[in-house]
């Protein structure tokens, strides 16, 4: 009897033991869940659009860079990009002080660069020296400031670093998922120099870079490829105890063409893509998905709708010349105008959800389920309007001003963009049945930003790119003093007592720590913009990204890159014979 | 070579070179006063008023344009093509690797469509129903855009797996720029051949009982050959602007995708840089060309 109960004490014990076990390594983020059937080894093909300015993404901050970060570089923790949490990485725990100012991060012993050079705090306190240099000038230092000031670092001691914060702020450590961490040995010469900006260019030697993300460099032939091999050094392994990463090989190919770039998905000549599927691609992907030439992963719905705005900037030349663009009205009267279900049907061909403001299901938590609609209401539309000051008062079927002059503003657009041209079309068409004249410009991108960054525009429909899905790490868009409060951008003082409100809010969202009295904030903030609606969304296009049938452990993601975020995850699956083109 | 004729040569020459400077300061010029810059995209990617300000005064823009056309020009001068900003490279080192691959691109193509122009124009000249067969085909090829010719050639490739679509590859981009000019090729030949076969001195050999063959393929077909040589120029230029969208579609690192890549993000010295090499290539086969005929027709060697 004694023996059995012994026996169930030390059962339990190791169960006990198992679980802590389990959960710590869950916990520190070491080990990834390991797929069943992994096959290590090969080599994945992607592509990709651009290739890079520079390898040094503290000089140069495109997508091509940041896709080189992701694969040779490491963090101190990562926001997973398919859920949104905060993830350890080169830290494996962190505590916070009450007043949320102060982060201690203890970092993972026995870390090693891709040259075999240890990696310590010290490497952090260099990273953040780089980062907020004055003489680097980095694009990433912007993004990386709070309340426009720096974080400070310091070390404790070779594992430990204290991240101070000069005010409270609501995401966090989350701001630290931009900051790869950079090996001092290789770049403190540089940075001395003043030449920190020039170093790791596009024409170093390959030996000179080092890292401690999951691959490394190994050939770049400019406008062809860039080819990455496993770093034997990196750290992190599969609950099985694996090494990480499974492939050998990533071959990233400069594709600039996206449909070049499905038509070899579609031969199975590459595995994965830039971006995700367009709607156009997606019924031919679901032919070839039926006969297991790709696989085709629903991510969710994008956290970055296109957006239609007016300009409503006092000083503009619409504002000057005809007031009744800036009336609350009209803006609610062009949401209620647009047949939302006719845009997700024409253009997303179905694959798409209506929406009425910047704040898309994608966000998750954040969105607010009940904010205020503005529903397809013609009869609606036209009572707004008359309450703006429009009437047809010359019997043309077009609306005019209280000045007899017809009501009409030109949309600023992207050429070749086929969705927003599309949109626009839909937009002009639906605007002239309420009675409003809409023009539409389509200008090459390049040309199209800085007239909207400018403010020499009437109203234009275009997309702004979120990174994340915290909205207390968009300030820039939310409050009037903000680059990006698009409609009305660096406001000395908000103009409006609802963008005053706005601001009170976004403004505690983000320095507060308690995430539910953030997610309370930051729904009043949709019921504020709701009802003023300075943005109007149409549809939110549901996020479908396409592998080759043989890409495992893919985790896609609304945000990009979709697939290659979590590149040390990926495995290829060994396929049947004549299952793809190859 | 007498004196008039190298005199020809030498203006020839002078005329080429004001050309390429021409072209060159004109693509700086366009793509500086074109609205949006190289921070266009840093801006929009939130690297903030400081890191914009700094690339400016680092990329130059901040300078009056002339004084900035003048630094390029000096730059010129001292073959320094400038630093691109899209690339992170010296535009000299792009432009000399680019220009290779549209070279060999372009060589390839040439070489083809020739070999399969210049026999067909032979041929449909002289063989009523060849002409019927081909001259549709011809005619259906000259109209085609180069970029609708590379999309269907690249979706004959995926359906069929004839012709490889890896990268650096040569069949889809070399049939896609040599086919429209073969058809080209064979459309100019044809109708010079028509002419020649009609013309006295080629009656005459008939008469004298030269066989058809010797007539056609030796006498008719070199005679025929002076007004193809003339668009000689214009060929090499119809390749390298053919090749913009062949290159795109089917991601060959050629100086048609550079130029492409330089003035969407307004990269001064690289789309200088390209124009530069572009117009080289266009003015020396113009020059060449310009030359031969000069050499092997009397009268534009007198003319001259």
């Amino acid at each position: 009897m004694r023996r059995q109960r012994i026996t169930w004490v030390v059962i339990a014990l190791l169960a006990i033991a198992a679980l802590i076990y389990w959960v710590q390594a869950s916990r520190d983020g070491n080990s990834g869940p390991a797929p069943a059937g992994v096959v290590r080894g090969g080599r994945l093909i992607a592509t990709h659009r651009s290739e890079p300015q520079s390898f040094n993404r503290y000089a140069s901050a495109n997508p091509a860079e940041e896709l080189f970060a992701r694969l040779t570089q490491a963090t101190l923790v990562r926001l997973n990009r398919a859920t949104g949490q905060l993830e350890p990485r080169l830290a494996k725990e962190w505590t916070a002080s009450p007043d949320g100012l102060t982060w201690t991060l203890k970092l993972r012993e026995g870390l090693h660069f891709s040259d075999g050079m240890p990696f310590s705090s010290a490497d952090v306190l260099f990273t953040f020296q780089v980062l907020y240099d004055s003489r680097v000038k980095s694009p990433v230092a912007a993004s990386t400031m709070v309340a426009n000031q720096p974080l400070t670092a310091r070390a404790l001691d070779p594992l430990t670093v204290v991240i101070v914060f000069p005010a409270p702020y609501g995401p966090g450590l989350g701001v630290l998922d931009s900051v790869p961490i950079l090996p001092e040995h290789k770049l403190r010469a540089a940075l001395q120099a003043g030449t920190f900006r020039q170093a790791w260019g596009v024409t170093t030697p390959l030996a000179d870079f080092a890292g401690l993300g999951p691959f490394m460099l190994r050939e770049y032939v400019p406008g062809q490829r860039l080819v990455y091999q496993r770093n034997p050094q990196f750290w992190r392994s599969d609950d099985q105890g694996r090494p990480l990463p499974y492939l050998d090989e990533i071959e990233v190919q400069i594709v600039p063409e996206q449909n070049t770039e499905m038509l070899r998905l579609e031969a199975g000549a590459i595995d994965v893509t830039t971006d995700h599927v367009r709607a156009e691609d997606l019924a031919g992907l679901q032919t070839l998905q039926a006969k297991g030439v790709v696989t085709l992963n629903e991510a969710g719905v994008t956290i970055n709708p296109e957006m239609f705005w007016l300009n409503l900037s006092p000083s503009s030349t619409l504002a000057k010349t005809r007031p009744w663009s800036q009336r609350t009205e009209l803006r609610l009267a062009i949401s209620h105008a647009i047949d939302r279900r006719k845009i997700v049907d024409t253009v997303f061909l179905g694959a798409a959800e209506p929406v009425f403001g910047p704040v898309t299901p994608g966000y998750g938590e954040w969105f607010l389920q009940d904010a205020p609609r503005t529903d397809y209401d013609q009869a609606r539309a036209r009572s707004l309007l008359e309450s703006a000051g429009l009437a047809d008062r010359t019997g043309d079927g077009k609306l005019d001003d209280a000045r007899g002059e017809t009501a009409r503003f030109t949309i600023l657009t992207q050429k070749g963009h086929t969705v927003r041209e599309r949109l626009c079309a839909i937009i002009q068409e639906q605007l002239q049945a309420v009675g409003l004249t809409v023009d539409v410009v389509a200008l090459e991108r390049t040309a199209l930003i800085p007239a909207i960054l400018g403010g020499t525009y009437e109203a234009a429909l275009f997309q702004i790119l979120f990174d994340s899905f915290d909205p207390g790490g968009h300030l820039d868009l939310w409050v009037s003093s903000g680059d990006f409060h698009l409609w009305h951008p660096r406001q000395p003082k908000p103009m409006t007592d609802w963008e005053a409100r706005i601001d009170e809010l976004m403004l505690k969202q983000s320095t507060t720590l308690d995430r539910a009295e953030r997610v309370r904030l930051f729904a009043e903030v949709q019921r504020v913009f709701g009802v003023n609606l300075p943005l109007i969304a149409f549809a939110a296009p549901k996020i479908v990204v396409a592998t080759s049938a043989r890409v495992g452990g893919a985790m896609p993601s609304v945000l990009v890159p979709p697939v290659l975020w979590n590149a040390e995850m990926l495995w290829l699956v060994p396929l049947p014979a004549g299952a793809s083109g190859k | 070579m007498n004196a008039s004729f190298a005199a020809y040569v030498v203006r020839r020459l002078v005329a080429a070179l004001l050309f390429v400077a021409l072209v060159s300061s004109a693509a700086f010029v366009l793509v500086r006063i074109a609205p949006g810059d190289a921070t266009t995209d840093l801006h929009l990617s939130r690297g903030g008023a400081l890191a914009v300000a700094d690339a400016r005064a680092r990329l130059g823009l901040d300078r009056p344009l002339l004084a900035h056309l003048g630094s390029w020009v000096t730059g010129l001068l001292t073959f320094d093509l400038g630093q691109s900003t899209v690339f992170g490279r010296p535009v000299a080192d792009l432009v000399k690797e680019r220009a290779g691959a549209s070279a060999a691109l372009a060589s390839l193509s040439l070489l083809l469509a020739a070999a399969i122009g210049l026999p067909l124009g032979v041929l449909t000249a002289s063989r009523p129903w060849v002409a019927a067969a081909v001259a549709p085909i011809s005619i259906a090829l000259v109209a085609c855009p180069p970029i609708i010719a590379v999309l269907a050639l690249l979706l004959l490739a995926v359906g069929t797996g004839w012709l490889s679509i890896a990268p650096g590859s040569y069949a889809v981009p070399t049939l896609a720029l040599a086919l429209p000019l073969a058809a080209m090729l064979e459309r100019l030949h044809s109708r010079a051949m028509a002419e020649t076969l009609s013309s006295p001195d080629l009656l005459a050999a008939a008469a004298r009982g030269v066989p058809r063959a010797r007539l056609l393929w030796v006498h008719a077909a070199r005679q025929s050959l002076r007004p193809v040589l003339g668009i000689a120029g214009a060929v090499v230029g119809t390749l390298f602007s053919g090749s913009l969208a062949v290159e795109m579609v089917t991601s060959w690192p050629g100086l048609g995708r550079l130029l492409f890549d330089a003035v969407a993000g307004r990269d001064l010295f690289l789309a200088a840089g390209c124009a530069l090499i572009g117009a080289m290539f266009v003015a020396l086969a113009n020059l060449l060309a310009d030359v031969a005929r000069a050499l092997i027709d009397p009268r534009i060697r007198e003319a001259a």
